[in-house]
């Protein structure tokens, strides 16, 4: 198959998957109250992006999910490279590290909620700590990953060590790095909703929780589609950059 | 200085060793205890000169390589590359071409020739201009631009070999370069590199474990023992220059090749 022959497949299965999200709960084949229909759902969401504190919402997810991302990256990436090249701080953390990385993080919301009660501190503290596992394992192997030779080559012709980390390190590990920030965004986001939806008084989460108990279905797929789209546009972003960054490979 | 050095370009006008190595011994801590891996190397080689080391895997060329370059710290005896000792790297006396290719693959060939110039913090105009002279003299002009994935396993060690002379070394150490080439392009990269090391008057320490390159290259081939590694024989290789391909039919050639292959093969 051509290239552009995919894309038009691509492009008729879209069409045919929302073609049957608006003819079949129409025709009464599927319960429109289960399933309202996509232009339906559309309305929808041009409403509730007019509504204040929908707005007010999504501004508290976007502030929790940025602020939690700046945290958990760096310093899960600092650790990672610690304990890749540091011998002791990796012999000391990485079983504890990768023992930890294998608990589903959810059961510990709870005592999140002990701890930092249930407002901005608490969603943030929350999805840093379920995203900084990712970041740590995934740095680390980025490190292992960096061929000696290349370390070796540079020493020969007078590298400093802060000349190795920037000049050797740094693009050795962009390829991992970037695609580490993809799906570290992933569990971020998905750290945030899931500590809304449980307890909270605000956020894009908690509505849709809301909305899912209130049987709001129109709404609550509105919002569905408002962080879908979020979601994806982060993904794509962070793919145009590994695109772009990695034309030196074959 | 650059002039006096190309004054000095044939090892007849500058009796003075490019390189010199006396008594030189290397243990290292192995998992079983001290594991000795060179043992009494004396080795002189005269600035201009061509020398090849020759030895069995594991006999400590590798080990000795890097120490000439400053890499690795011997345990015993002394090392003076260009008159001075070699304690750490320094590219500006000693350029290193390593196996197989180890250019950046996210640098272009003319970036990873200036990278030991942007280390030192080269204007940008300068480095390039001087990397792109480099990348000119070993016959790769207007491949700059391309990625080491899109070049051929000859001209990314071309590249290297560009990248071991930006800074204008009086040593070049080379650890078989050719090693991972299929034999047609070895022997062009062979006769390349006699032709650059011509052009440019450098003294060349290279490590091989093919017995026609050693003797095809070579002024003197240093051939070593299993280890712990020392030095069996000097075998000087008295056949003129500009060497052809021509010469590895003669009986001179056959006769040095088999000298060299006795040596290595009485070994345990």
């Amino acid at each position: 198959m051509t290239r552009s022959a995919i894309i038009l497949v691509r492009i008729a299965l879209l069409l045919a998957v929302l073609g049957a999200w608006e003819v079949l709960p129409r025709a009464g084949i599927v319960n429109p109250m289960l399933l309202p229909p996509l232009s339906l759902v559309l309305k929808t969401l041009g409403e509730i992006l007019r509504r204040g504190d929908f707005q007010e919402a999504m501004a508290v997810t976007t502030a929790e999910v940025l602020v939690a991302f700046v945290i958990a990256v760096p310093l899960g990436a600092v650790l990672g490279v610690l304990s890749a090249e540091n011998e002791y701080f990796g012999a000391i953390f990485k079983p504890m590290l990768f023992y930890v990385f294998s608990i589903p993080k959810s059961i510990f919301l709870p005592m999140f909620i002990l701890v930092f009660g249930i407002g901005f501190g608490q969603k943030v503290a929350y999805a840093t700590f379920s995203t900084i596992f990712i970041v740590i394992m995934s740095a680390s192997a980025a490190v292992e990953s960096i061929k000696s030779e290349y370390v070796l080559v540079a020493q020969s012709y007078g590298a400093t060590r802060a000349q190795i980390l920037r000049r050797i390190y740094v693009p050795s590990m962009m390829p991992i790095l970037l695609e580490t920030l993809r799906i570290s965004m992933i569990f971020n986001f998905t750290g945030v909703m899931i500590s809304e939806m449980y307890a909270s008084r605000t956020g894009v989460g908690h509505m849709i929780a809301n909305w899912g108990e209130n049987f709001m279905l129109p709404q609550l797929f509105a919002g569905v589609v408002v962080l879908a789209v979020a979601a994806m546009s982060f993904n794509e972003l962070v793919r145009y950059m590994e695109a772009r960054w990695s034309t030196w490979r074959s | 200085m650059e002039h006096m050095a190309k004054l000095n370009r044939r090892p007849e006008h500058a009796p003075q060793a490019a390189v010199e190595v006396r008594g030189l011994g290397h243990i290292y801590e192995g998992r079983d205890g001290a594991v000795p891996a060179l043992t009494d190397i004396d080795l002189t080689v005269p600035a201009g000169h061509f020398t090849v080391i020759v030895g069995p895997s594991g006999c400590g060329k590798t080990s000795l390589l890097m120490m000439l370059a400053g890499l690795r710290t011997q345990t015993s005896g002394t090392i003076l590359c260009d008159g001075r000792p070699i304690p750490k790297p320094d590219p500006e006396r000693v350029g290193v071409v390593f196996q197989e290719a180890s250019l950046y693959p996210w640098l272009t060939a003319v970036e990873n020739v200036e990278f030991p110039l942007v280390l030192k913090g080269a204007p940008r105009s300068e480095r390039r201009a001087r990397a792109e002279e480099m990348l000119n003299l070993v016959g790769l002009e207007g491949f700059g631009g391309r990625y080491p994935h899109e070049l051929s396993g000859g001209m990314k060690q071309r590249v290297s070999i560009a990248r071991g002379l930006v800074q204008d070394p009086p040593v070049l150490l080379m650890d078989e370069p050719f090693a991972a080439l299929d034999e047609q392009t070895r022997m062009t990269m062979g006769h390349e590199l006699l032709r650059i090391w011509s052009q440019t008057s450098k003294t060349v320490v290279f490590i091989t474990h093919s017995l026609t390159e050693a003797v095809y290259l070579a002024d003197e081939v240093v051939v070593m023992s299993a280890r712990p590694g020392r030095i069996l024989d000097r075998v000087p290789v008295d056949l003129p220059r500009p060497r052809t391909y021509q010469m590895m039919a003669t009986d001179k050639f056959g006769q040095l090749r088999e000298r060299i292959w006795h040596q290595i093969r009485d070994t345990p």
